[in-house]
């Protein structure tokens, strides 16, 4: 059953990777420019040089046949090649990739182990000062603009010369507090859910202590939500860093993807994106997955 | 009951501000677009009731460029407070233009509020849409739909916005370009909400009332709009409190892309998107004025999204 | 400075001695400047990362900036001085009709690898740039009058140029042309995957250059790290080889603001360019005191307002051809040219650190800039009159109509990624209600534009800039040839669609085969002239050249031509340990 279960997520993750691809495809066919219009405005360089360099590319060719071109070389693991850089796009794509895991993998790990005790704690305080000035908080904190917050945090970092420009600490201190936020929420709201369940009412009565009931009791019974909220947060392990890692200059797929998307070098932006979606897909599989093991409700189904 | 307190002050904050907004040509000292080249980058001014000589005036006063008291005046030229020209005041200092900062920041809300209800009831509405339509219908119609979220949620919309905003005519002025800008954000936004509503829609279904109300022979539309509908409504006010603030703050990241709304005319998002600058951030601190503005709006945005939300339903 | 008549003997001009080194075969050239000291790491804040390091297909100025760090060319020009000088040829001669150049090749010279260098590189390397199956971009340059330089080995260290008709300071088009060493490339050339060759990914062993340095390691998007060539062809006065630098660092920061907070942070050693506004925000840094901050002067980016002159279907496109009706008229574009406030666009954009200029050929250009060319002060008075004059009247809101009583206004287009030139259009669209023409300015995405301006010319007016790569007027030349697809006002024409552009045309190719640098210089004045008075391009303001570097850098002597900080890195070195 898991099998059949497994097998046909697999469909569906192919079938998104197909149409995504090819919605991207399609998009960047809709935006103006290519490759080398810019290399227009170079003075030195003629139409006739451009042409031949346009062929070269094969930018002349159909979408068709671009398409094929990228499908044919994706099955051979290279996902065509990026024109600025000459260099198959899975080459120039796998260790950025890895510095983006780096970065949001350590950065979520640690908003999560913040998240979960304060927000467990906050809930099992509903309604105290201390919760309520969390909530406020979060609220505060969501209302700023994450880039600017995270220019606000850089300039702090280079006039007091704490933490290095450009190193995974500071990239790390910018993406935490952006992401914990909606995270201490969500698990906070999670938990007061769960806490009014009867038999957590029940074991109060019986006198259970009350850190052995929040921490046994209340957040098993949150576990739903918080594993989806989880499996969340996988899915965004590429996407969710794009624009800070441009802004704090972390070598990951954020400036790679955006400078890119300028560029209408578009075999990388599909690539980043069919990469994307694969994160996607696998983080609610991963959700799905850790449900069918925690809850025997759903084994059952 | 005390519980209704919080919504209460959070509801009338929301309403004190967006009419603030409303009414900035007469709150405002100046037109937002006016230019004092001269005066670029000045400090907010302050106001004083005492001179230099430590003599108390009635009528609060400001020192201008020569040191000489400028006295404010109040209620002139459809205008709330202001003072006699040449001098200028400027409460929250000038931009890099010699712009008033107070004037581009009250009119500035209007353009950022329109647009953040404007993608959202965009979003919401698709997405109340396709979510009802999913969750009631069931079967191949809300798997294939919910595959089509997922797609949504996947693919580089940054072009669709990048073409949608050079395929536009040049004539178009900077304000329409924006909203449309904006609202092809809010339509490519519908995904989201969909699922919550499908999710809302899917439990509604198994009640019992409905149940029994599909067994006493109700149409599929009766039971749709007198049932189900209003059981996603707390998911629909919720999200609509969390997605405008979101969708005032996203055009902060579209002025850093280059999408934001053009100049001369104000917004919090491009009033904002100097700020990523070293020389502003570091030199001009009374940029962040949107800022002021903008964490009280969130902050009641959120406070009213918090009271609404009866079930948790993590997004 | 160039006779052309005469042999060239550098070792008679006051620019570096060529000397053998005693017992030694290798030809070593001698740099002027202080003698330094070894070691060190210098570390640059890099806005974008290189995209390949084969000089051959480099395209982006990021890789020509690192690849031009790792290999040589013949000639040089000097940054500083801005006259050529010799690099791997130790001297030349010319023919007297000026078509066949002769060059004369250090000895003794090896790669980085240790690999000898002779004729044979210089051949197989223009080999590789003429080539029309490689599409390098430089091949056009090469390419004079239609006809590709002919290039033939006369001895293992003498090689000669062939130009298919006389070429004014052909010395110049060497500059920046790497020579490559054939027994690397030569395999990749010969089984076609030339250009997949010295990738990002390429090993270091496989890539060698002549030049100060090679490359050592590259991180992805983070760094490359370039370390010291010991076979380098340069010595100090005192006899020592350069360079001096152990390595050079180059990071990959991202935009400006992050470069400026790396340095802030002393993180790096060296900001090549820097906005005026960032400028003076370092000047009032603590942790920068004492670090050399230095203004250039104006540079020779010149920065301008242009309108659609060109043919538009007045079917598909109207609004846009029923508005040329304005465009074209000169007494139009003289008027909004005296309406624009130059001083406040220097004020308010560069805060003082530029200058207002009418003609494309900036200040920092002394050689070739005709002085003569009128400079108006703003003056809305004498633009009204010349409007009226032109038939053009004022309705009672104070709006501009033409004779035909239409409204005048019109769009700007600039990028939204060059905030400095979103602000002169604003400025701009402010400067010109005083004349009651209504602007839009609309910011687009760099390329959307481009495709706007070159492609569809569906635009109406844009503002751009365009930064000469050398002083000399011949790099300009697809700007002013109206066959030239950088003519931007009308790109690529058949026959010059107006007299004043025919004259341009003129003009243009005439110098291009002038031999003597007076007579070409009263052409190049000329075509300022017309410049001026046609106006396709209403000149705005150039940029004053701003960079930074740490005290501790000794021979740091930046220059208003690119690279303007790294041009004699081989001569930059540590006066004391950071």
């Amino acid at each position: 059953m898991l099998k059949s279960f497994l097998l046909r997520r697999l469909q569906h993750t192919l079938l998104l990777l197909t149409l995504v691809s090819m919605g991207s495809f399609l998009l960047l066919e809709l935006a103006p420019g290519d490759f080398l219009t810019e290399t227009t405005l170079n003075p030195r360089i003629s139409p006739q040089t451009l042409a031949s360099l346009r062929d070269r590319f094969g930018l002349t060719k159909s979408l068709p046949e671009r398409y094929f071109y990228w499908v044919r070389s994706a099955a051979q693991g290279e996902f065509g090649i990026s024109f600025a850089y000459d260099m198959p796009v899975r080459a120039l794509i796998w260790p950025r990739m890895l510095s983006t895991l780096l970065l949001t993998a350590t950065s979520l790990g640690l908003a999560w182990m913040i998240a979960l005790p304060l927000g467990v704690w906050a809930a099992a305080r509903q309604g105290s000062w201390p919760d309520r000035l969390l909530v406020l908080s979060t609220s505060g904190f969501l209302s700023i603009p994450e880039l600017v917050f995270a220019c606000g945090i850089l300039i702090i970092a280079a006039k007091t010369q704490w933490l290095r420009m450009g190193g995974l600490p500071l990239a790390v201190c910018v993406l935490t507090p952006v992401s914990l936020p909606l995270l201490l929420r969500h698990i906070r709201a999670g938990v007061l859910t769960a806490s009014g369940a009867t038999y957590v009412r029940a074991a109060r009565a019986h006198g259970v202590s009350e850190m052995r009931l929040w921490f046994r009791h209340v957040l098993p019974a949150a576990s739903h939500p918080l594993i989806s909220l989880f499996g969340l947060s996988v899915a965004g392990l590429l996407s969710s860093s794009l624009l800070v890692e441009v802004v704090v200059g972390w070598p990951g797929l954020g400036p790679l993807f955006l400078e890119a998307v300028g560029a209408r070098d578009f075999y990388v932006v599909t690539g980043v994106v069919s990469l994307s979606a694969i994160f996607l897909a696998a983080g609610t599989l991963l959700a799905d997955m850790l449900l069918y093991f925690c809850d025997p409700r759903i084994r059952m189904n | 009951m005390r519980d209704r307190i919080p919504l209460s002050l959070a509801v009338s904050g929301l309403i004190v501000l967006h009419g603030i907004c409303l009414f900035a040509g007469f709150l405002s000292p100046y037109d937002p677009t006016e230019q004092n080249r001269t005066l670029s980058f000045a400090a907010p001014a302050r106001i004083h009731f005492f001179d230099n000589q430590g003599v108390f005036h009635l009528r609060p006063f400001v020192y201008n460029g020569n040191s000489t008291r400028v006295p404010l005046r109040f209620c002139v030229d459809a205008h709330l407070f202001g003072v006699a020209a040449p001098d200028r005041i400027f409460l929250l200092g000038s931009d890099d233009y010699g712009r008033d900062q107070l004037s581009r920041l009250l009119h500035g809300g209007r353009i950022s509020l329109v647009g953040g209800w404007l993608a959202t009831i965009l979003s919401l509405g698709i997405g109340v849409v396709v979510g009802t339509f999913a969750g009631f219908r069931g079967g191949w119609v809300d798997e294939a739909m919910m595959r089509v979220a997922e797609l949504f949620l996947a693919l580089p919309w940054l072009y669709l916005l990048l073409a949608v905003r050079a395929l536009l005519p040049l004539t178009v002025d900077p304000e329409t370009t924006f909203l449309l800008v904006t609202a092809t954000i809010g339509v490519i936004g519908w995904a989201r909400p969909a699922r919550l509503v499908r999710s809302a829609v899917l439990e509604a279904k198994e009640r019992a009332y409905v149940q029994v109300a599909r067994g006493f022979g109700a149409g599929s539309l009766h039971l749709v709009m007198r049932h189900i509908l209003p059981e996603t409504r707390s998911v629909v006010f919720t999200q609509a409190a969390l997605l405008v603030p979101l969708y005032i703050l996203a055009e902060v990241t579209l002025s850093f892309l280059g999408l934001g709304l053009g100049e001369p005319a104000p917004s919090w998002g491009n009033m904002l998107a100097p700020l990523r600058q070293y020389h502003v951030l570091t030199s001009f601190w009374w940029m962040v004025a949107p800022a002021f503005f903008l964490v009280p709006l969130c902050l009641c945005f959120q406070v009213c999204a918090d009271a609404l939300t009866k079930s948790n339903t993590p997004c | 400075m160039l006779n052309k008549h005469t042999v060239i003997l550098l070792a008679l001009s006051s620019l570096p001695l060529l000397q053998a080194a005693p017992g030694s075969l290798e030809e070593l050239a001698i740099a002027e400047s202080d003698a330094g000291s070894y070691g060190g790491t210098l570390i640059i804040g890099q806005k974008a990362e290189p995209k390949t390091l084969n000089p051959v297909t480099a395209l982006d100025a990021p890789s020509r900036d690192i690849i031009r760090r790792m290999t040589a060319d013949l000639i040089s020009i000097r940054r500083d001085t801005k006259a050529i000088e010799p690099a791997l040829a130790k001297s030349w001669t010319t023919s007297k009709d000026g078509r066949v150049y002769t060059l004369q090749l250090r000895r003794g010279l090896r790669f980085s690898d240790g690999h000898p260098f002779d004729a044979d590189d210089v051949i197989f390397t223009f080999q590789l740039y003429l080539d029309e199956k490689i599409h390098s971009p430089q091949r056009d340059l090469l390419t004079i009058a239609g006809k590709p330089i002919l290039v033939r080995k006369i001895d293992p260290f003498t090689v000669r140029f062939e130009l298919s008709q006389p070429y004014a300071a052909a010395e110049r088009i060497f500059d920046s042309i790497a020579i490559l060493p054939k027994h690397l490339l030569e395999p990749a050339y010969l089984n076609g995957s030339l250009n997949l060759a010295w990738s990002l990914n390429s090993a270091p062993a496989a890539i060698a250059g002549l030049g100060p340095f090679q490359l050592k390691e590259y991180r992805p998007g983070e760094r490359i790290v370039l370390q010291r060539n010991p076979y380098y062809w340069k010595k100090d006065r005192k006899g020592n080889r350069l360079p001096y630098l152990d390595k050079l660092e180059f990071r990959f920061t991202g935009g400006e603001d992050a470069q400026i907070l790396q340095f802030v942070s002393g993180g790096t050693d060296v900001l090549n360019r820097v906005s005026a506004k960032s400028f003076s925000a370092l000047l009032k840094e603590k942790s920068t005191q004492g670090d050399k901050l230095v203004d250039l002067g104006p540079g020779l980016e010149y920065n301008f307002l242009f309108f659609n002159l060109g043919p538009v279907d007045p079917i598909k496109n109207p609004s846009v051809a029923g508005k040329q009706i304005w465009f074209r008229q000169t007494a139009f574009r003289l008027a909004l040219s005296e309406a624009i406030d130059r001083d406040a666009i220097v004020q308010l954009v560069y805060g003082g650190r530029g200058t207002p200029i009418w003609g494309h050929v900036t200040p920092g250009n002394k050689a070739w800039r005709n002085e003569s060319i009128p400079k108006p002060a703003r003056s809305v008075p004498r633009a009204r009159e010349r409007l009226s004059a032109a038939g053009f009247r004022w309705n009672n809101q104070g709006r501009l109509l033409d004779s035909n009583g239409n409204l005048v206004e019109f769009s700007i287009i600039a990028s939204a990624s060059n905030a400095e030139r979103l602000q002169m259009a604003t400025i701009i669209q402010d400067d010109l209600k005083a004349l009651g023409i209504r602007v839009q300015v609309v910011s687009l995405e760099f390329r959307a534009l481009l495709d706007r301006v070159l492609n569809t010319r569906d635009y109406e007016a844009s503002l751009l800039g365009l930064g000469s790569g050398d002083v000399d007027p011949n790099p300009e030349i697809n700007v002013w040839l109206s066959s030239g697809a950088s003519h931007l006002w009308n790109p690529e024409q058949k026959q010059p669609a107006t007299p004043w552009e025919a004259e341009i045309d003129q003009l243009m190719r005439r110098q291009m085969i002038e031999l003597d640098r007076n007579k070409r210089k009263i052409l190049y004045d000329r075509l300022q002239q017309v410049a001026a008075e046609q106006l396709p391009l209403i000149c705005l303001a150039s940029p004053n050249i701003l960079v930074a570097g740490r005290k501790s850098i000794g021979n740091f002597r930046p220059s208003i031509m690119d690279h303007y900080t790294l041009w004699n890195v081989d001569q930059l070195y540590f006066k004391y340990p950071r």
